[in-house]
């Protein structure tokens, strides 16, 4: 198990960084969406299912559509920051960096046998519970952030917009 | 007084959400002509809640008043705001400096304007979020809210050449998102609880050596975090360039409120609850005085007046950080006294960078000199700024500063409490070079046709002038009455 556990981790790393370094917005999306998927493998095999769920469904599923939605609608500014980001020199020791640590994640993955991860904090509450009774408070939260996430995309497109003309 | 204190209470969340609903009820055309009464009334709704709410919470002699929207706090384990006599002042302050950014943003703002309104009641609404929430967990998640809004709010009225200050903003905001993140696991891999009310009892005395390492970490990532968010030294480096890139309207809530709640109200609440692990308090008087002295430093070299504003924000940020480093009493008053000191003048100063940028049309302080007599309202309330910011009496700005160092002194800290004092002589001298270059001085021949400014940006500099004075000229009766209430 520990195994899965460590090999998520470096892939979702791997995929991390990639996102962050390609010269293409849509393959960072891509490579953010992978990320996501890596993460949710991950927390399904720590004993966290309910997250793992909404981290696939939510953050690799609807906010990769967003991202690609977003980008599509945007053709001529994902051209020109290909085309400024091009002209940074891009970190040449990262591929050793990430080898670096896949060993590492590998060498302790071994290490580590092959026990079951447990959740370093266990709760008898069922999902229902944690979101609906302990968690509401983040609830509000969550409409703030989906207000704050409309009026930002609706702002950068019109902007957008006003620049074409 | 129960019922006003639960109309203001739950207006703190529904009020801004209401004003967006609204807002976006009417045609476009119509929320940006008007953007000004929507804007306002969320702003003025913030403000008289938060007096209200607060006297009604003395009258009713409640320390800790807790309430929950729209679901029963009582069942168990349920989640539930909580509001506190301390926590006022902050949602006083926002209610505030939002209203003066909504006066700037009716002069400086042309296009846009309705989602000027949507986002400054979004922020509202993730500053009341993290000061009203009992979690560390829901605190992060509003601070989120807030960063986001903010570097959409500076990215929004700008080309794309001046995206650099609000992509700095946000990767900086994100660097400190993620140690926040990171060390309120280890907290909750420690004490599987994120509750204030779990956390406040908790002492390092059952954990073994490395538990108590890993716990002493997660607040060193908690600090930095939150450093980071107040804009501390060695975390400074987004502030100035953010500040610069955004509206004067964005600027004023950036620095005047703000860094205040998404950094200093955190730091705050950190040490607050976990006050017995002593290595908090020195790291925070460190930071402190680092900030103190290098803002001081770096604005002294700096040439555009909002850059100098932004430094001095560092810089007074430390002197707020030095009060909650004591861990007494009179520590944290002091704090909390120049958390509103700040907001006030550094609102002037804004208000001020908004009347010459569009007076003068720059705001590189080498291109003006001599506006005095032209602009005498602005160079008046620049003037009371300055004498509140160097804790010159009878401005606030000298009791809350003499508060801090008193409590340095009382604490035993006496060399922090000189270095602090020394330091505001940079800060005098600083602010007075700002003076020097743009109010007094020889006129320049080419700025001769530069008039005062009026309307809502006047407005501001006046009423900002009136609280900075009478705030301060009342000062001792505040005094009087927290010692009436023995909190000194």
């Amino acid at each position: 198990m520990h195994i899965i556990v460590y090999l998520c981790a470096g892939l979702m790393l791997v995929c991390g960084v990639y996102a962050v370094m390609s010269r293409s917005i849509l393959r960072s999306a891509i490579g953010l969406a992978f990320s996501s998927a890596a993460l949710s493998v991950l927390l399904y095999a720590m004993n966290a299912p309910w997250a793992s769920v909404l981290e696939l469904s939510v953050c690799s599923g609807l906010v990769t559509v967003i991202f690609i939605s977003g980008i599509s609608l945007s053709h001529s500014p994902k051209m020109e920051i290909q085309r400024e980001y091009q002209d940074y020199e891009r970190s040449r020791h990262l591929p050793m960096l990430l080898i670096i640590i896949g060993v590492l994640l590998a060498a302790l993955a071994i290490g580590l046998g092959d026990d079951e991860p447990q959740a370093a904090v266990s709760t008898a509450l069922s999902f229902k519970e944690v979101f609906w009774n302990t968690r509401q408070a983040d609830i509000w939260g969550q409409i703030a952030a989906i207000l704050c996430g409309g009026v930002a995309v609706a702002v950068l497109f019109r902007e957008e917009r006003q620049e074409k003309k | 007084m129960t019922t006003i204190l639960n109309i203001c209470a739950h207006g703190f969340v529904l009020g801004p959400i209401l004003v967006v609903l609204v807002c976006n009820l009417f045609s476009r055309d119509f929320a940006r002509r008007h953007f000004i009464w929507f804007a306002g009334v969320g702003a003025l709704w913030q403000l008289f809640s938060a007096i209200a709410g607060y006297v009604a919470m003395r009258s009713a002699e409640y320390n800790v008043f807790d309430f929950a929207v729209l679901w029963n706090k009582d069942a168990p384990g349920a989640a539930y705001f909580e509001l506190t006599p301390q926590k006022f002042l902050f949602l006083f302050v926002i209610g505030l400096v939002a209203f003066i950014s909504v006066l700037i943003a009716h002069r400086t703002i042309d296009f846009n304007r309705s989602s000027y309104t949507n986002l400054l009641m979004i922020i509202i609404l993730g500053m009341n979020g993290m000061l009203i929430v009992s979690d560390l967990f829901s605190l992060y998640v509003f601070m989120e809210i807030t960063g986001i809004c903010c570097f959409v709010m500076i990215a929004m009225f700008r080309s794309r050449a001046d995206l650099e200050g609000s992509f700095k903003y946000l990767v900086m905001s994100e660097l400190a998102s993620i140690f926040i993140l990171s060390g309120l696991a280890f907290i909750f891999m420690k004490t599987g609880s994120l509750r204030y009310a779990d956390l406040s009892g908790f002492t390092p005395d059952g954990l073994g050596g490395l538990e108590n390492v890993l716990m002493q970490f997660a607040l060193v990532l908690l600090i930095s975090g939150f450093a980071l968010k107040t804009g501390a030294v060695p975390f400074h480096s987004w502030l100035p360039d953010a500040h610069q890139s955004a509206d004067t309207s964005v600027s004023v809530l950036l620095s005047g409120v703000v860094i205040k709640v998404a950094g200093i109200y955190g730091v705050l609440t950190i040490a607050t609850l976990f006050n017995d692990l002593r290595p908090i308090r020195a790291s925070l008087a460190v930071l402190g005085l680092l900030s103190i002295v290098v803002g001081a430093l770096l604005a002294y070299r700096q040439n555009h007046f909002k850059r100098v504003v932004a430094y001095s924000s560092v810089s007074q940020m430390g002197y707020i950080l030095l009060g909650i480093s004591t861990g007494t009493p009179l520590g944290i008053i002091g704090a909390l006294a120049h958390v509103f000191s700040h907001a006030a003048f550094k609102s002037t100063f804004f208000a001020n960078a908004a009347a010459l940028h569009e007076q003068v049309g720059t705001l590189e302080m080498d291109e003006m000199g001599g506006l005095e007599k032209q602009m005498p309202i602005t160079s008046f309330s620049s003037v009371i700024a300055f004498l509140s910011t160097a804790g010159i009496p009878p401005t606030a700005g000298f009791w809350s500063k003499l508060l801090i160092l008193l409590a340095l002194w009382s604490s035993g800290q006496h060399v922090l409490a000189g270095a602090a004092l020394l330091a505001s002589i940079f800060t005098g001298t600083y602010l007075l070079r700002m003076q020097k270059k743009v109010f007094f001085g020889k006129p320049r021949p080419e700025l001769a046709d530069v008039k005062e400014i009026k309307g809502t940006i006047c407005a501001a500099e006046i009423i900002l002038t009136i609280l900075t004075l009478g705030v301060g000229l009342c000062y001792p009766f505040i005094l009087l009455y927290l010692r009436a209430h023995g909190l000194i």
